[in-house]
């Protein structure tokens, strides 16, 4: 009997009992036609438009930051990656609404830059993005430490730079972690709740005018604004875990390779 | 002309080297003697306690990696998604350095490279000649082959077509071993045991 295995599949089968109960009833005993209405399946394509954009800008804008955390010793650096992911994330909402609050002198500028992120998909990409890039970062990390660096010591020896190293040697053979590290992302961004329900509870601009975050649509379902709001709540939360499983399992089957 | 006295301390014992020379240089170990530690404060990956490294009279002893004109080849040293051609010209190309077709050529009949395709799927032996032509042809002023010299078939006309064109080009080179006989592969020749060189000749 090996026991390791046993106990840990008990504790792993602990973990997964909220998500079975829902699947279970949300689509079989409490099955309510409201839980996979037009509404909830528009918010759950604003959720995957607004997520896959946010994996997208974590990949452009903070791959140079896993790297450079891979290769150079910046505790500090580490340490402040670490901190969008440790606060309550409805402060992330709070303090996006004040950045781009015309009360605010930052806000006034954004907006007379045209920029607003207050019910916008601008605003709902942004929270996504604060919330997951950390866990982009701290996924594509242990990839490039991973990585030989002989290659990479070559490159500078010949006199590239260690920015020019990155995109012309590095990037080259790490669209495998890049790719796992992106999904891992964009699972995470699909199941954010607390920053977006303020910055953007709905999104008041075409082509989703009124829509709801998926996890805003099920939460306002749930608190009860129709009556079976909470059968259909069910019933939307297991569509939503249906659409996000195959995400959540791409990221990890690209790691495997 | 390589000038280096370096001191550092690594973990079983200190890093006191000096090196005085240019041509084709022989540094003689054993596994563990401090010979890759001494090239990698040479090349700029560590930096010293205290002392200098030189090249051709210019301190060069906290320039950066890409800075000092100093490649290292160990036999990891390839960028394995390319392929034989364009790694061969990568590093001249980044100095903006145009390479004739017909030096090219001569380079690759000397160095033995009659082969093509991706360097990830060549043998070990045919990815050291890509590695260290690619030193050569991005003229720097030192190259310094850690070990890489190990996987070659015909090893001794290697090295002697190697020295031939590095001379003619003024690259200075410092090749490290673990068979003293090596030594008459070189024109000087240091031993290197727990971090003390000794000059041979």
């Amino acid at each position: 009997m090996n026991w390791l295995r046993v106990i840990s599949l008990a504790s792993l089968f602990l973990l997964l009992i909220p998500v079975a109960v829902l699947l279970y009833y949300g689509l079989g005993p409490l099955r309510n036609p409201a839980g996979y209405s037009v509404t909830v399946f528009r918010s759950i394509e604003l959720t995957l438009v607004s997520s896959a954009a946010a994996a997208i800008v974590d990949v452009l804008l903070f791959t140079p930051l896993a790297y450079y955390l891979a290769r150079e010793r910046d505790r500090l650096a580490e340490t402040l990656v670490d901190i969008p992911v440790s606060i309550p994330h409805p402060i992330v909402g709070v303090a996006l609404v004040i950045l781009g609050s015309p009360r605010t002198p930052t806000g006034m500028f954004l907006n007379s830059l045209g920029i607003d992120f207050y019910n916008t998909i601008l605003g709902l990409v942004v929270a996504l993005v604060v919330i997951s890039a950390p866990i982009y970062v701290k996924s594509v990390q242990p990839y490039f430490e991973a990585k030989d660096t002989a290659p990479e010591d070559f490159a500078m020896g010949l006199g590239a730079s260690r920015i020019r190293t990155m995109f012309s040697v590095v990037l080259p053979t790490s669209i495998p972690g890049i790719q796992s590290g992106s999904f891992i992302a964009m699972s995470r961004a699909l199941s954010e709740f607390g920053s977006i329900s303020i910055i953007a509870y709905y999104v008041l601009q075409y082509p989703f005018y009124g829509v709801s975050p998926a996890s805003v649509t099920i939460y306002s379902l749930f608190s009860g604004a129709v009556p079976g709001g909470l059968d259909a709540a069910v019933t939307a939360s297991a569509v939503m875990i249906l659409i996000s499983l195959p995400i959540a399992l791409a990221g990890h089957l690209f790691r495997r390779r | 002309m390589i000038d280096v006295n370096a001191k550092k301390k690594l973990g079983p014992f200190s890093l006191a080297a000096t090196l005085a020379d240019g041509g084709f240089i022989c540094l003689a170990g054993n596994n563990g003697s401090g010979k890759s530690s001494l090239m990698k404060a040479v090349a700029g990956f560590s930096q010293l306690d205290e002392g200098h490294v030189r090249i051709n009279g210019i301190d060069v002893t906290k320039s950066s990696v890409e800075a000092r004109g100093v490649v290292m080849v160990t036999p990891g040293s390839l960028i394995p998604h390319l392929s034989v051609d364009a790694h061969l010209i990568w590093g001249s190309r980044l100095k903006n350095l145009k390479i004739p077709d017909e030096s090219l050529s001569k380079v690759k009949a000397e160095l033995g490279i009659d082969f093509a395709g991706r360097v990830s799927e060549l043998s070990l032996g045919m990815r050291e000649r890509v590695s260290l032509a690619t030193a050569f042809l991005s003229s720097p002023k030192v190259i310094l082959v850690d070990e890489a010299f190990s996987n070659l078939h015909e090893r001794r006309e290697f090295i002697a077509s190697y020295r031939k064109l590095t001379r003619e080009a003024d690259i200075d080179v410092i090749f490290s071993t673990q068979d003293e006989a090596d030594g008459s592969l070189s024109e000087h020749m240091y031993g290197i045991s727990e971090g003390r060189t000794q000059k041979r000749f």
